[in-house]
């Protein structure tokens, strides 16, 4: 891919991110817990490539849902905003609470928003926040909305099967709520795109209204089609191929160079890429913030989750300017290149 | 080839005298990890994209080269 063909480029003005909450389950599950299953030698090589050292899991009970509802209120009340000023709810996910309906028309209930609210969900993972920034911020830029609550999050944790070494271990769970405000001067720029050609190289075949012909996909033969199957290597290359040019295509369309940056924040994928992709687009390693040991890879979560962790002091005190990529599942990939900062709420909490 | 040489001794976990073109990759653990790393070595040596699946249908170090001199082609 080159980068004039890498997507579309929005701009988007009028609206900035007014504050962010991520909730994390409080159950952390260590390396060690795979020991008996995959023997010690196999855990620590997967974990050199990968990076994962700990990661957040929901019990049987809780959802995504239910972490970003969590979260949701936390951010409502330190915001001091009246639910009934809520005028649109974007649930990102791809682990609803149901098939149908929404889960962001639940939230809405319990978080007594509004029946004058817009609510719905977008099924995207590790692309979706940029996308659920740039389709908030342009309900507020077309005067449809003047607050906006974008839900992103997932429990991968309840879709991998914990016999399968490549997905059991990379995965955590998180669920986070960003406020988006109507505010004058702000720009912010954007950059999707799409290729369904490799749609099946991170799949669920099972469970949904068609089944995926697993029969004639060697490499399915021996999963169980009901959990998430993942080629890393294809997912890998995918990366490879299409990350770089998006990176130059946002900051060409931005009109800005790399030193304009206060941070670039990456899908926190996994920690081999990750390290691929600074090296391959020559970009400074200490802009580029990680928190992947820490949480593991928490699909759409991750860039709201680096943001109120690793980058959590800096943008209580600070306005950054930011450069945020997510890519994977789809294929789909989006970016966004924005001026964010001064935040009256950023935390993390857990349920 | 020699970088390259030596990043696949380190990807295989084996000397780097030992990496040959004939250096035969069922004696070692050529697996998903070791796919991905020859992957982003290729990348970083010669700039080519190598094919996860054609990778793991290669038999010797010459069959990764040859995927290397027809990406570069």
């Amino acid at each position: 891919m080159t980068a004039s063909s890498i997507g579309k480029e929005v701009k988007v003005t009028g609206a900035s991110i007014a504050g962010i909450v991520s909730c994390v389950p409080s159950l952390q599950i260590e390396n060690d817990y795979f020991f008996d299953k995959f023997g010690e030698a196999v855990v620590n090589d997967a974990v050199k490539m990968i990076g994962v050292q700990k990661r957040r899991w929901v019990n049987e009970t809780t959802s995504t849902r239910d972490l970003c509802l969590h979260a949701a209120k936390r951010l409502l009340t330190d915001l001091e905003w009246l639910p009934d000023t809520v005028d649109a709810l974007i649930f990102v996910s791809q682990t609803p609470d149901y098939r149908l309906p929404a889960s962001a028309c639940v939230l809405q209930s319990e978080l007594g928003l509004p029946n004058g609210c817009i609510a719905f969900d977008i099924n995207l993972g590790c692309s979706g926040y940029p996308h659920a920034l740039w389709l908030g911020m342009t309900m507020i830029q077309s005067g449809a909305a003047k607050r906006v609550l974008l839900a992103v999050g997932d429990t991968i944790s309840k879709i991998t099967n914990p016999d399968d070494r490549a997905t059991a271990l990379l995965f955590g769970d998180a669920g986070t709520v960003t406020a988006l405000e109507a505010s004058e001067n702000d720009v912010s720029h954007f950059v999707m795109g799409s290729d369904g050609n490799g749609y099946n190289n991170l799949i669920i075949p099972k469970g949904a209204f068609k089944n995926y012909a697993v029969e004639s996909d060697a490499r399915m033969n021996d999963k169980n089609p009901s959990f998430l199957f993942m080629d890393g290597a294809e997912i890998f290359n995918f990366t490879l191929q299409s990350v770089p040019p998006l990176i130059t295509k946002t900051t060409e369309f931005s009109e800005k160079n790399t030193d304009d940056y206060d941070a670039f924040l990456f899908h926190q994928a996994n920690l081999f890429m990750i390290k691929h992709l600074i090296k391959k687009a020559k970009l400074p390693t200490e802009k580029v913030p990680i928190n992947i040991n820490e949480f593991g890879n928490t699909s759409s979560a991750s860039i709201p989750l680096l943001m109120t962790t690793t980058l959590r002091d800096q943008l209580k005190n600070n306005s950054l300017q930011l450069a945020l990529f997510g890519f994977g599942v789809g294929y789909s990939w989006a970016s966004a290149s924005i001026k964010v900062g001064n935040l009256k709420v950023i935390e993390t909490i857990e349920l | 080839m020699s970088e390259f040489y030596e990043g696949m001794a380190e990807v295989l976990e084996v000397e780097v005298e030992q990496i040959t073109p004939e250096f035969e990759l069922k004696n070692v653990d050529w697996n998903s990890l070791a796919i991905v790393s020859t992957i982003a070595l290729a990348d970083e040596c010669f700039g080519v994209i190598l094919n996860g699946r054609a990778l793991d249908l290669c038999k010797t170090i010459a069959d990764i080269e040859n995927l290397i001199a027809a990406k570069k082609a």
